[in-house]
C-alpha cells in the first residue's frame, strides 16, 4: 500500500493529526491473509536504517544518516507500532519484532563524530538493547537484521550482539542476508537462539553450515527476495526437505530469504502464499 | 542577527525582491484574501487599497495571497485580480485541492497572468496531474512547503526538500527545478504547539545557510492554534501580529501573516523590525540596505 501523501498534506492544511495505523493495518492484514504465522509490523514508516536513526539521539537524517553526537536512546522507536499490531493480530499469529543491527546501522551512517567504528557500534547496540527490553513485552521473537555481516563480520560481533540479547526473555534471531558462507564459523557462535539466512538464493550455504556443526535453531530462506519469479510449491518443498536433511528438527522457521519490499505487491503476496502451502504440506496439515 | 556564509539568492517577482542577506531587502509580506465564505470583492478591494498605501509609505512590500477554495471561484477571483491589482503587482494563489490548482493554472495561463503569479504551493502531496500542468504552465515563482510528517524538526524539513523523506520519488527542490520553477521560495511549515512549533522558526536560518533560498513561513498559524490564548482576546490579537517578527529576526525573507485585515498592524511592525535588523546588519556585516528599505523611507 503506497503512502497517501495528498492525505497527509490535507491533514497538515486542516490542522489534523495524521494516523499511520491504516498503513500498518494494511501490511499486517495482507501478511496474515497469506496464512503466515509469524508477522512483523511491515516497517511501513521508513526504510530500515532511518526507521531507527530518526529516533535516536546523535543522528541527523540527510541523504544518509549522519552521526553528529553521542548515539543515545530517546524513547520507544518501534514499540508503539508493535503494541498496535499485537492488538489487531489473530491470537494464533506470532509477532516478530525487528531491530536493524548495530553493525549495519554503523556501516550505513556517515560518522562525523566518533571516528571510532567499534565505539559507534556499541553505542548503537546499547540503544537497541533499551528498545529490545521494551519490545519483548509485546513480541514473540526479536530479530536483529545485520545484512552487512555478509560483507564481513567485526571481531567483536559476538559481544556486540550479546549487548542486545543478553538475558532477554523472548527468543532472539539474527538475520543476515547475502552470501554469508565465509562467516559461518562466527555466526554459529553468536548469542542468539535462531540464525536466519538466504538459503534459497545461496544454496551453497547448506554446505557451509555443514562444516560447522552447531545447536543453533535455523530460519531457512525458502523463496527468493531478489527474483520476481514465483517459486512452485514443489520446488519450495524440495528446498525445505534439504534443510531438514541437514539441520533436522533445528529448522524452526521457513521464511522468504529477506524482506519483500522491492518485490511487486502481487509477487510478494504469491511467494508468501506458496511458502505457507509448502509449509502446510511439510507439516502434514 | 544573522549573516549567512552560503551565497543568498534574491528572486525578483514582478518587481518585488525576496531574499538575500538579512538587512538587504525589506521583509516581504503575504496577506490572505478570501479566507472564508464566498469572496467579498468590495471588501477585498478596500483592503488592497490600504495594502498599497501602507506598502508605499513604509517600503514594506505586501503581496496579496488569494485563497481559492472552490472550483466555481476560480474565474471570478482571477478576473478580480486582473482588474483590481496594479498592472505589474505580483500575487499568490493559495489552493489546497489539486483539481482547483490545475484549473487555476490553466486560467492564469489563458489570462497571461503567470508572470506575476506565486504558486502556493508545491509539497509532498502534489499530484502527477498537478505537476504536469505546472510543467506546461510554470508560474513565475512557487512556494515549497517543507512539511515532513515523519520528522517535524529542521532536519526533517531539510530531508523533505533534499530527498522527499522516502515519501516522494525525489526531493521537493529537484521536483520544482524539473518543473521549471525559476524562483523558489521555501515555507518552513509552521505546526501547532506540541508539534515542534518552534522548528518552523529554527529552520529558517538552517535552510538559508544550506541552500541560500528565500525562506519564510506562516508563524501566525501557531498563535491561532494556541487555544489557551482565547482566554486573553486582546493579547491574542497582539501575539498574532507580533509573532511575525520572529521571521525576519531569524533571518527570514517573507512572512505569510494571515488575514489581510491585519495589514494595518503587521506592516508598521515589520517595518520597525526591518529597521532594527538593518542598522545592525550594516554596522556589523556591512550589508547596505536597498533604497526601497523601510530604514531609508522612515528613519530620518
Amino acid at each position: 500500500m503506497s503512502i497517501n501523501t495528498l492525505e497527509l498534506m490535507d491533514d497538515y492544511f486542516h490542522e489534523r493529526d495524521s494516523s499511520w495505523e491504516k498503513y500498518i493495518n494494511q501490511a499486517v492484514h495482507e501478511m496474515v491473509s497469506t496464512g503466515i504465522d509469524l508477522v512483523s509490523d511491515g516497517q511501513t514508516r521508513d526504510p530500515f536504517i532511518q526507521l531507527f536513526t530518526r529516533r535516536l539521539g546523535g543522528c541527523r537524517i540527510r541523504d544518509r544518516t549522519e552521526i553528529v553526537g553521542p548515539v543515545e536512546y530517546r524513547g520507544p522507536i518501534t514499540v508503539m507500532d508493535q503494541k498496535y499490531v499485537r492488538s489487531i493480530l489473530p491470537k494464533k499469529t506470532g509477532l516478530l519484532g525487528v531491530l536493524t543491527g548495530p553493525y549495519t546501522l554503523t556501516k550505513s551512517c556517515v560518522d562525523l563524530f566518533y571516528h571510532d567504528e567499534k565505539q559507534l557500534c556499541f553505542d548503537f547496540a546499547v540503544a537497541l538493547r533499551k528498545e529490545a527490553e521494551q519490545l519483548q513485552e509485546f513480541v514473540d521473537v526479536i530479530s536483529i537484521d545485520e545484512p552487512f555481516f555478509s560483507h564481513g563480520m567485526p571481531e567483536f560481533a559476538d559481544e556486540l550482539i550479546g549487548t542486545i540479547t543478553k538475558h532477554l526473555s523472548c527468543p532472539t534471531r539474527l538475520h543476515a542476508c547475502g552470501d554469508v558462507s565465509g562467516m559461518v564459523a562466527q555466526l554459529v557462535e553468536l548469542p542468539v537462539d535462531i540464525l536466519s539466512h538466504e538459503f534459497k538464493a545461496s544454496p551453497h550455504l547448506f554446505d557451509a553450515f555443514q562444516e560447522f556443526p552447531s545447536s543453533k535453531n535455523m530460519c531457512v530462506g525458502a523463496v527468493r527476495s531478489d527474483d520476481t519469479c514465483v517459486e512452485p510449491v514443489e520446488e519450495i518443498i524440495s528446498h525445505i526437505k534439504k534443510a531438514f536433511d541437514i539441520f533436522g528438527d533445528r529448522v524452526v522457521q521457513i521464511a522468504p530469504d529477506c524482506g519483500q519490499r522491492l518485490q511487486p505487491h502481487d509477487v510478494a503476496f504469491q511467494k508468501l502464499q506458496r511458502l505457507v502451502k509448502a509449509g502446510a504440506i511439510i507439516n502434514g496439515r | 542577527m544573522f549573516s549567512f556564509t552560503h551565497e543568498q539568492k534574491v528572486v525578483e517577482i514582478s518587481g518585488v525582491h525576496i531574499g538575500g542577506q538579512p538587512g538587504l531587502h525589506p521583509t516581504v509580506l503575504f496577506g490572505g484574501v478570501f479566507f472564508k465564505g464566498d469572496p467579498d470583492f468590495e471588501d477585498a478591494k478596500r483592503h488592497l487599497q490600504t495594502l498599497g498605501e501602507l506598502s508605499k509609505d513604509t517600503g514594506v512590500p505586501v503581496i496579496p495571497d488569494f485563497f481559492i477554495r472552490k472550483e466555481s471561484f476560480v474565474e471570478s477571483i482571477i478576473e478580480f485580480i486582473e482588474k483590481t491589482l496594479p498592472r505589474h503587482h505580483p500575487f499568490s494563489v493559495d489552493i489546497i485541492d489539486p483539481s482547483i490548482k490545475i484549473k487555476t493554472l490553466e486560467y492564469l495561463h489563458e489570462k497571461k497572468l503567470l508572470s506575476r503569479t506565486i504558486y502556493n504551493s508545491i509539497h509532498i502531496g502534489s499530484t502527477k496531474e498537478e505537476i504536469e500542468t505546472l510543467t506546461r504552465h510554470p508560474p513565475e515563482a512557487a512556494i515549497i512547503v517543507a512539511f515532513n510528517p515523519k520528522d517535524k524538526s529542521p532536519d526533517g524539513k531539510l530531508e523533505v526538500l533534499e530527498n522527499g523523506a522516502h515519501l516522494t520519488e525525489k526531493g521537493l527542490l529537484t521536483l520544482a527545478q524539473e518543473i521549471g520553477i525559476k524562483n523558489i521560495l521555501i515555507d518552513t511549515a509552521a505546526l501547532a504547539p506540541g508539534e515542534n512549533s518552534g522548528a518552523a522558526i529554527a529552520a529558517i536560518p538552517v535552510i538559508k545557510e544550506e541552500y541560500g533560498l528565500p525562506t519564510g513561513c506562516a508563524i501566525h498559524n501557531v498563535v491561532e492554534k494556541s487555544i489557551w490564548l482565547n482566554e486573553y482576546p486582546l493579547v491574542k490579537k497582539t501575539v498574532d501580529v507580533a509573532s511575525n517578527m520572529n521571521i525576519p529576526l531569524f533571518g527570514g525573507d517573507y512572512v505569510i501573516f494571515g488575514p489581510i485585515e491585519n495589514v494595518d498592524f503587521v506592516v508598521p511592525l515589520i517595518a520597525w523590525q526591518d529597521i532594527l535588523i538593518s542598522e545592525y546588519a550594516e554596522n556589523y556585516f556591512g550589508v547596505v540596505p536597498d533604497p526601497s528599505h523601510p530604514r531609508r523611507k522612515l528613519q530620518r
